[in-house]
């Protein structure tokens, strides 16, 4: 089972210089990324950061994730 | 027709078009039940389509939109995104100008 640990970890070796926190049971997760390279992007943008960063985890481990995304500035 | 084409043409073809699990009615996950939600509390018509109901759709939308997960909200042929963006959108006020450019 993936643990929200996994996830932090996951994101922040994709995304250089990001923040992360994770919450979750196992199955849902909330995770909030602060990182200084959303400067500029659309929201979608960041989303599909993020995705990427996750790779193929997002197709079979993980089964649901939410995220807020957020610059430094906006915290 | 290829799926691919098939995609672009309900998104072509519908101003306000939901992929989602389940139908607005009876949604089968938490995320497109609060999508559907939000777009229910704006006086629009919108199209859903549920992915559960064809493999090819489900797949073929992930692969449309480059975006892994469902539900995805398409309106006037952009991606507008899934729900955590709908709803940030929706608190922003902004999505009330995406649904109803007009008013």
């Amino acid at each position: 089972m993936v643990a929200p640990q996994d996830i932090q970890n996951w994101i922040s070796q994709g995304l250089e210089n990001s923040e992360v926190t994770v919450d979750g049971d196992g199955q849902h997760f909330e995770a909030i990324i602060v990182c200084p390279d959303f400067a500029g992007k659309s929201l979608i943008q960041r989303h599909k950061m993020v995705y990427s960063a996750l790779g193929d985890k997002m197709k079979s481990e993980i089964h649901a994730l939410s995220m807020k995304t957020l610059t430094p500035a906006e915290l | 027709m290829l799926i691919q084409e098939q995609l672009k043409e309900i998104i072509d073809n519908n101003e306000i078009v939901l992929f989602m699990k389940g139908n607005p009615d009876f949604p089968q996950c938490g995320f497109s039940g609060r999508t559907t939600q939000i777009l229910q509390s704006y006086d629009v018509r919108f199209a859903s389509i549920d992915v559960l109901a064809d493999d090819a759709v489900r797949a073929g939308i992930k692969e449309y939109s480059n975006w892994p997960t469902v539900p995805q909200l398409y309106v006037r042929g952009e991606f507008v995104g899934g729900c955590d963006i709908v709803t940030q959108l929706y608190e922003s006020g902004e999505l009330e100008q995406i649904l109803k450019p007009e008013a």
